[in-house]
């Protein structure tokens, strides 16, 4: 007889979210602390992580001018957790763990260094943790990605922000699949298709899975059904024309029909010249204009998001 | 039909074979908006042959289901054989009608009606089609009128049913204005 509580059915504490989408300057640090600010303006304990190692600036948006521990002391000491680096925020309910001057020490930490950032991160006291992924789809930025609970892409209605956010969306796709292999064990089976990749006409992550079903219909079987948990959110953000309302709609039909990747579309947000005044007084648009378009559209999206777990 | 083939037209249009014609046509149009020219969302994904390539492929699934779908409706043929029966017992008599069944095959339609002495309630009768659809078929009121496949069954039997001549080259021409002002109305 156990005393332990059936926990099966609650989503997971806290629950980890990664905002990443290749391109840089798209939204993704606005966008991250809009909806730690949402939630914790709800009560949630909310914990933001500036994982953007080459340029974090979290710090600026939430007001703070000189943090203290970051975690370039995290990894120059190897004594330190995450939990001594958190800093409070002039925020009730919102901590902070900065990314700032960490690349003057390196820039891309050890594997080992990301994978105790990455272990600590489910053991931190909080509600809600938001990743703030730099631009680009180095493997620090996919280990990130993937090891979150809910990985979110945010794009702008540009050709050069969708094009890089489908080289992230495969390129995340491609290292999750590779663990799935590796957990598996049938490395072999994944080589090959991919060497005769050219031969047999594969040219996205869909292509390859059909191609593997054929191989091998039992391993492709599991390998399909281990890769089906992989359903990122896309935000597509600054949305001005009327006709780029139903970007985040196409851009998913896309991934689905083009790669066979399934992602949801819980919202976009309009651009808002308060978002930029906001950021020039180093304070939250949220608490800075509560009322204004881009409040709204966050908090439209957390509600979206949070409503209930897949 | 090869039934493998539609099984994969339908997976490539994202259904399932149970979808609906009005399913069907709303993915092949939402499908042929996302890689058009235009589309922003698959701008980087493909070059122009590649993209003609797509359409084209897209095109031959919808047809190849609608085609399917047409061949399996029960109703066209009962209509067929009842509307069969009917117009052996209409006079035989010689009509006067200006429309140029070209231009405005709706008022060709109807005038052909009027000068067979029929109702609109008539030909509804006779051609299991709704008198409100028929009117619509009269007047282009493109926006009351069913999926092109239905569409296409309807037309032929109100042409049967009044005794148009030419009845292929009058639903056609009937098409060719209705899929005109919906392609217009999507842009
Ligand atoms: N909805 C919006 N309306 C108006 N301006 C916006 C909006 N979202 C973002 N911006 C502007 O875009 C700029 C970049 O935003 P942000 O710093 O969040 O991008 P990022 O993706 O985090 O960039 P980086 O990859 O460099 O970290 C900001 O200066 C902000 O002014
Ligand atoms: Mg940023």
């Amino acid at each position: 007889m156990t005393g332990s509580v059936d926990l099966e059915h609650k989503a997971p504490r806290p629950r980890i979210w990664a905002i990443g989408g290749g391109k840089g300057g798209v939204g993704k640090s606005v966008f991250s602390t809009g909806m730690a600010m949402t939630l914790a303006q709800k009560g949630e304990r909310c914990i933001m992580l500036d994982a953007d190692l080459g340029g974090a600036n979290l710090h600026t948006f939430l007001g703070m001018s000189h943090p203290g521990r970051t975690l370039s002391d995290l990894f120059r000491n190897q004594s330190l957790g995450l939990k001594d680096i958190l800093l409070s925020t002039p925020f009730e309910n919102l901590w902070l763990i900065s990314g700032a001057r960490a690349m003057l020490d390196m820039a891309n930490p050890s594997y080992l260094q990301k994978m105790k950032v990455i272990r600590q991160i489910f053991s931190l006291n909080a509600d809600h943790i938001f990743i703030d992924l730099g631009a680009g789809s180095a493997f620090n930025v996919l280990d990130f990605f993937l090891a979150a609970h809910e990985g979110v892409v945010v794009v702008m209605p540009t050709p050069t922000s969708i094009e890089n956010a489908y080289h992230f969306l495969k390129a995340v796709y491609y290292r999750k699949l590779r663990k799935v292999v590796r957990e598996l064990k049938v490395e072999r089976l994944i080589d090959a298709a991919l060497s005769a990749k050219v031969k047999s006409g594969i040219r996205s992550p869909r292509d390859l899975m059909i191609d593997l079903q054929h191989r091998d219909p039992i391993i492709g079987e599991q390998i399909v059904r281990a890769m089906m948990p992989f359903r990122p959110r896309l935000i597509v953000n600054q949305v001005q024309r009327n006709e780029d309302r139903d970007l985040g709609k196409k851009i998913a039909l896309a991934c689905r029909d083009f790669f066979g990747i399934e992602m949801t579309v819980p919202g976009l947000i309009r651009t808002d010249e308060r978002v930029l005044m906001a950021l020039k007084s180093r304070r939250p648009v949220l608490e800075m204009f509560p009322n204004c378009p881009f409040a709204e559209d966050v908090r439209r999206i957390a509600q979206q998001m949070t409503r209930v777990r897949r | 039909m090869d039934e493998d083939a539609i099984q994969l037209s339908f997976d490539r249009l994202g259904l399932s074979s149970q979808a609906s014609i009005r399913e069907v046509e709303r993915a092949y149009r939402e499908l042929c908006d996302l890689y058009s020219e235009e589309s922003l969302a698959t701008y980087s994904l493909m070059g122009y042959a590649e993209r003609q390539e797509k359409l084209e492929l897209l095109r031959t699934d919808y047809e190849r289901i609608l085609h399917s779908r047409l061949h399996r409706a029960p109703v066209a043929a009962n209509l067929q054989t009842a509307a069969d029966r009917q117009y052996s017992a209409l006079p035989a008599t010689i009509v006067c009608v200006d429309a140029d069944p070209g231009q405005d095959p709706g008022t060709f339609l109807q005038q052909m009606r009027e000068a067979r002495g029929l109702s609109l309630r008539d030909v509804a009768e006779r051609t299991k089609v709704g008198s409100f659809q028929l009117q619509g078929i009269e007047q282009h009121r493109f926006d009351v009128l069913p999926a092109p496949v239905y569409l296409r069954g309807f037309l032929k039997e109100f042409a049967r049913v009044v005794e148009a001549p030419d009845i292929e080259a009058l639903v056609d021409s009937f098409m060719v204005l209705y899929l005109n002002a919906r392609d217009g109305k999507m842009m």
